[in-house]
């Protein structure tokens, strides 16, 4: 869609400040992390001028790339004055993004140049300027949010291997970007994790949870066996640090089978499992997801979702979806009231077998195939995560290990802090 | 900046013995108060709750003071009689970063093995002189119909 279209389209939808009078009962602040989120942000020189990258976190490696496809080292993201977390990336200024700015000698959120909230950068890690004892710089091993640590054990994804990754995702190409760029390791080494976890923990009350993800691997003698036992090597080294048997935990990878996921659970002390359908419906699930779908199928993926609980217990398992991209054109939702009745009516059928579904705001990435894509509405996104909030209170379904503080990416359960 | 608070309740903060509550509201309005010795005053005058548990009842509501502008209150009680309330409201949660990693580990050294959530600065927005005889003088001035006649019998 050209610019200009774009920008009249948005001009039609409702502004944050008639969404938050629209909807009292949902948190301003949170309406105003899922708009920065759907139109990222810039920042201005006076902003850049506070950043020092000794104390604040800049950009670094991550599985996906950013909107203005770019690995300049700009401020990795920010946090509001309630602590909310916002993942956010840099857009280039004609994209209408809220502006990063200095109002007198604090950082603001701005919009058309009125200040909107107070942010804080986030804190670089202490660990970011050591290496591991292969010679890895310890900040490619395992990257840091502001609570919590996130392996990614590989950045490839095997759904490429015949064109058929998730629309939405430039997982692939954003890797070799980064290999290129920065000698990113394609796979970890589980000493070079289990090292750099020593050393992240030393910082005293930095991190609550410990993240792992990467692409789906379709190798091995049955389907995932690849993925599943790289998975359990490194949980297995993860483990070596902790006195406990299990510690807080979660895993985003395909959907197993019950045999790999019984065996991830008992051979390692992961406490929680997610894997992302990222869209619920079926007929659009086939066409976003197309190497999910041929892999494992949707009404497997779910019926998978629903036995991993028989084995993560309920509250532990979690299904994320790319919210806004079950609208994607021209085969997704045709209207926002349909496509959050339908996925509602979906994400209830799971709660009720006591899977907890979040959502991302979707962010169509340049080295995706929905580049040239739009997300959803502010006023979709708050909808979505009040649907979802509300699904968790009425089937009883905790979010602990997906919440602000252990994940901080989904709107829906930061509300969580108010159970 | 908040309201600037009297030398006398700034010093009750700190005196021994002085008891100090929490109060706080849930989305139904039943309130819910929470005695803490910990609670104490940042540099700019603002109260600073170190909050140890993430899910207590004190710290979904001081979420939602900070989300829907619910009022919280601290009250202030000295041994000697001293009280004071303050009216305010949750401004700021540090649940990462500097300051928060700062109160984290001086709590546990003090404390020994213990987690922190969150710490949470509530901007006094007024407060009130509530000791015995400040809540008696009130009543009397304002309000000198509010007593019982037996009280005014001439006792010759």
């Amino acid at each position: 869609m050209p610019l200009a279209l774009k920008q009249v389209f948005r001009a039609q939808q409702l502004s944050l400040d008639d969404v938050c009078a629209k909807y009292p009962q949902f948190p301003r602040l949170i309406a105003i992390k899922i708009d920065v989120q759907r139109r990222g942000v810039h920042y201005t020189e006076a902003a850049l001028s506070v950043v020092d990258p000794k104390r604040h976190q800049v950009r670094g490696s991550y599985i996906f790339g950013a909107r203005d496809g770019q690995l300049t080292p700009v401020p990795e993201s920010l946090v509001l004055r309630d602590g909310t977390t916002i993942l956010t990336d840099t857009a280039p200024i004609e994209q209408n993004p809220y502006v990063v700015d200095l109002v007198d000698g604090e950082l603001w959120l701005t919009d058309a140049g009125t200040p909107v909230e107070p942010v804080e950068l986030w804190a670089e890690p202490a660990y970011y300027d050591k290496v591991t004892s292969s010679g890895v710089p310890m900040k490619y091993v395992i990257t840091a949010r502001p609570q919590r640590l996130n392996i990614f054990q590989s950045g490839y994804c095997h759904f490429w291997a015949n064109g058929k990754g998730c629309r939405y995702c430039d997982i692939v190409n954003h890797v070799k970007e980064q290999r290129k760029e920065w000698g990113i390791p394609t796979r970890l080494r589980p000493q070079d994790v289990k090292e750099t976890l020593i050393e992240a923990l030393k910082e005293p009350g930095r991190f609550t949870n410990i993240c792992l993800t990467a692409g789906s691997d379709t190798r091995g003698e049955k389907a995932f066996d690849s993925e599943v036992n790289f998975y359990i090597e490194l949980l297995q080294a993860v483990g070596e640090v902790f006195k406990t048997r299990r510690f807080p935990s979660q895993l985003i990878a395909t959907a197993f089978n019950e045999e790999q996921l019984a065996k991830i659970y008992i051979e390692t002390g992961l406490t929680s499992y997610t894997a992302d359908i990222e869209v619920l419906n079926e007929d659009i699930f086939n066409w976003v997801c197309p190497g999910k779908a041929e892999w494992v199928g949707y009404r497997e993926w779910k019926r998978r979702l629903a036995r991993a609980v028989d084995i993560f217990g309920r509250g532990n398992v979690g299904n994320g979806l790319v919210g806004g991209v079950e609208l994607a054109k021209p085969h997704g939702f045709k209207t926002e009231d349909e496509a959050l009745q339908r996925t509602l009516e979906e994400a209830e059928e799971l709660a009720t077998q006591g899977v907890t579904t979040v959502y991302i705001v979707w962010v169509p990435r340049p080295g995706s195939d929905f580049r040239d894509q739009k997300n959803a509405s502010l006023e979709y996104y708050v909808r979505l995560a009040q649907g979802l909030h509300d699904l968790r209170v009425e089937y009883g379904l905790g979010v602990d290990f997906d919440d602000y503080r252990r994940c901080g990416n989904h709107p829906d359960s930061d509300l969580a802090r108010l159970l | 900046m908040p309201i600037e608070l009297p030398r006398e309740l700034v010093e009750l903060f700190y005196a021994p013995g002085t008891v100090k509550v929490l109060a706080t509201v849930d989305e139904g309005g039943a309130p819910s108060a929470q005695v803490d010795p910990l609670l104490t005053l940042d540099h700019d005058g603002n109260v600073l709750y170190l909050e140890r548990f993430e899910s207590s009842r004190t710290n979904r509501n001081l979420v939602r003071s900070i989300w829907f502008k619910r009022p919280v209150t601290v009250t202030v009680s000295g041994y000697g009689g001293n009280s004071y309330e303050i009216r305010g409201l949750a401004v700021r949660a540090h649940v990462s970063g500097l300051i928060f990693q700062t109160h984290y580990t001086a709590l546990r050294r003090q404390v020994g093995d213990i987690d922190l959530a969150a710490v949470w600065i509530i901007e006094p927005l007024e407060f009130r002189d509530e000791s015995w005889a400040a809540r008696q003088r009130n009543e009397t001035e304002k309000h000198p119909a509010f007593v019982h006649l037996d009280r005014l019998v001439r006792t010759q």
